[in-house]
């Protein structure tokens, strides 16, 4: 008797909660590979440095970020990061708000849908290849100075790459279709009406655009400006090639002092640094984010 | 109503169009250059261009580094679209059906691998595979494992979107019609959310064949996506048959979009994220 009690106890139980099974699979593999893993890292950033050790020292210390912060080497990285970031997020939003603009403004279903892919088609490419056009377009015997040597307005190629220049173009390239879709939703949403309103009390098309439009979109140029800050900062593969190793930036100290020096918890300790940087402009990215759909609804 | 936004882009109209067109240029004549190099007939791109031909396809199709790499992507890419599929749209079910305390703090764990660079989650999980020893460091499993976490996001986001849009009712009047759960959720639910599916799950074959930074620690000679070959070779020499393997990348990239466009209404898609 007491046995089939408890056997429906469990079935009940089981019913119950048997929904939970559908999220059990990932949510396993977060914690352990995603969580742990995280928090593992951040664990490390803080053990005492020893070069080639990856065990836990269990000694405490910030010696790792002291010297990020003493270094001019790796402080240098950390402003140059930031200060390429930051460029690339204005940049990017000025090339980007016109696309934003006309995609958001065109009615017709099929040109619209054909932007649409453009710009997802220019996302979703891989990095890679995309930078391998920008080097053969940008590079010492590239088309541009190709062409600019063809036509001999210069004799010797000018550097526009393995320099800050070179990696700025590169994390515009980059970042640019993240920055048309933050805006297409918010330019959509300014209602055509306000904008009229302001035409017939007088507004030029210029006023108009810079005293209507422009505030109106302000929620999807701060989310974007952010999440560009964000994806930028982060980029190791657009440095490594546009820059050449020359432009050092935190992610690829990163991966030299782990991959080629075996320095396990200062890399990490740069990594943190890095991971908070760009988490810090994601929680503004957020609350922005947040408080666009709240205005929405 | 749209007689005003037509007048309106009209007014705007000129510099609006010099500016999409700057925008567009950006974003497309990198992916024009790679075409015209995989298809030109020098030994490497120069201005003015020599002529046309297939020799680097051809080339590309005998090249070991190149093929292999290309082929391990796909492979790689359709075992991680797998599994993302099946984990992701079970979660997804899970997170929109149930609200419990915590339910907004699962969603946002699941889609957080989106704003995590990938090279600290690359590094975390390399540093994890190493010091655990499960044999997972430099090996097969444990890339499928780190893609699976990049790509979840994106099947989660899209498939959430579309169960935000299916109304509960219709799964409810085939339950009180004595439909079990599972087959009401087969026959009802299921084929109302499969474009969701569908479109999530081409997104995760994109993004993990297009994966860099996180097969960065993942990668050895035997393990090599195609973005990190391509990388590799990148940082000595331009090769024209690099430029072709891209040219087929690029035909993926535009094929999958296009699907993409069919399943899912792209003019409702703003925002990286799907919701």
């Amino acid at each position: 008797m007491e046995d089939i009690k408890d056997k429906n106890n469990f079935l009940r139980i089981f019913y119950t909660y048997r929904p939970v099974l559908l999220v059990l699979p990932a949510l396993i593999l977060f914690i352990i590979f995603f969580i742990i893993p995280v928090l593992s890292m951040f664990v490390l950033a803080f053990d005492k440095p020893v070069t080639g050790v990856l065990d836990l020292q269990g000694e405490w210390t910030l010696k790792s970020f002291l010297r990020i912060y003493n270094r001019s080497l790796y402080f240098n990285a950390a402003v140059t990061s930031v200060s390429l970031a930051a460029l690339a997020s204005l940049i990017t939003l000025i090339i980007g708000y016109p696309l934003a603009y006309l995609i958001a403004k065109t009615e017709n279903v099929t040109r619209n849908t054909f932007l649409m892919i453009l710009v997802l088609c220019a996302m979703q490419l891989d990095m890679v290849i995309r930078l391998f056009g920008l080097m053969v377009l940008m590079g010492d015997n590239g088309l541009i100075n190709g062409a600019l040597m063809y036509f001999n307005i210069i004799e010797k190629p000018i550097g526009l790459m393995y320099n800050k220049l070179g990696v700025l173009v590169g994390l515009v390239q980059f970042s640019l279709p993240f920055m048309v879709l933050s805006l297409i939703g918010i330019i959509r949403g300014i209602s055509p009406a306000v904008v009229e309103a302001s035409r017939s009390l007088g507004a030029t098309p210029n006023q108009a655009f810079w005293k209507i439009i422009i505030p109106l979109s302000m929620p999807g140029i701060l989310a974007g400006t952010l999440l560009v800050f964000a994806i930028s900062i982060s980029s190791y593969i657009v440095p490594a090639l546009m820059g050449g190793w020359k432009v050092m930036v935190m992610p690829l100290h990163v991966y030299q002092q782990i991959a080629e020096m075996g320095k396990w918890q200062f890399g990490s300790a740069i990594a943190v640094v890095l991971f908070c940087t760009s988490l810090l402009s994601v929680i503004v990215y957020q609350r922005v984010a947040i408080r666009i759909g709240g205005g929405r609804a | 109503m749209s007689k005003a936004k037509i007048k309106e882009v009209n007014e705007l109209g000129t510099l609006v169009k010099i500016g999409s067109g700057i925008a567009l240029a950006i974003l497309l004549i990198p992916v024009f250059i790679v075409v015209l190099t995989g298809l030109n007939s020098g030994d490497h791109l120069t201005f003015p261009p020599k002529g046309i031909s297939l020799r680097w396809i051809f080339a590309f199709f005998k090249s070991e580094e190149f093929l292999s790499a290309f082929l391990f992507s796909f492979g790689l890419a359709l075992i991680t679209m797998t599994l993302s599929t099946i984990f992701g749209t079970l979660a997804a079910i899970f997170i929109t059906r149930f609200s419990f305390p915590g339910s907004q703090l699962l969603r946002a764990l699941f889609l957080s691998p989106l704003i995590l660079p990938g090279i600290v989650l690359g590094l975390a999980l390399y540093i994890f595979y190493v010091s655990t020893d499960i044999g997972l460091a430099r090996s097969y499993p444990g890339m499928v494992i780190a893609h699976m976490l990049v790509t979840m996001p994106y099947v989660i986001g899209t498939v959430s979107a579309s169960l935000f849009n299916f109304d509960l009712n219709l799964e409810q009047a085939a339950r009180s019609l004595g439909a079990s759960p599972l087959t009401a959720f087969r026959k009802v639910t299921l084929p109302n959310i499969s474009n969701g599916v569908m479109a999530g799950s081409v997104f995760a074959f994109i993004v993990s064949f297009g994966q860099f930074d996180v097969s960065l620690f993942m990668a050895t000679p035997n393990n090599t996506p195609l973005p990190i070959a391509l990388y590799w070779s990148l940082r000595y020499t331009f090769e024209p048959t690099a430029a072709a393997a891209g040219i087929f990348a690029i035909a993926l990239v535009v094929i999958s979009m296009l699907i993409t466009s069919k399943l899912v209404n792209l003019q409702k898609f703003s925002g990286v994220k799907f919701d």
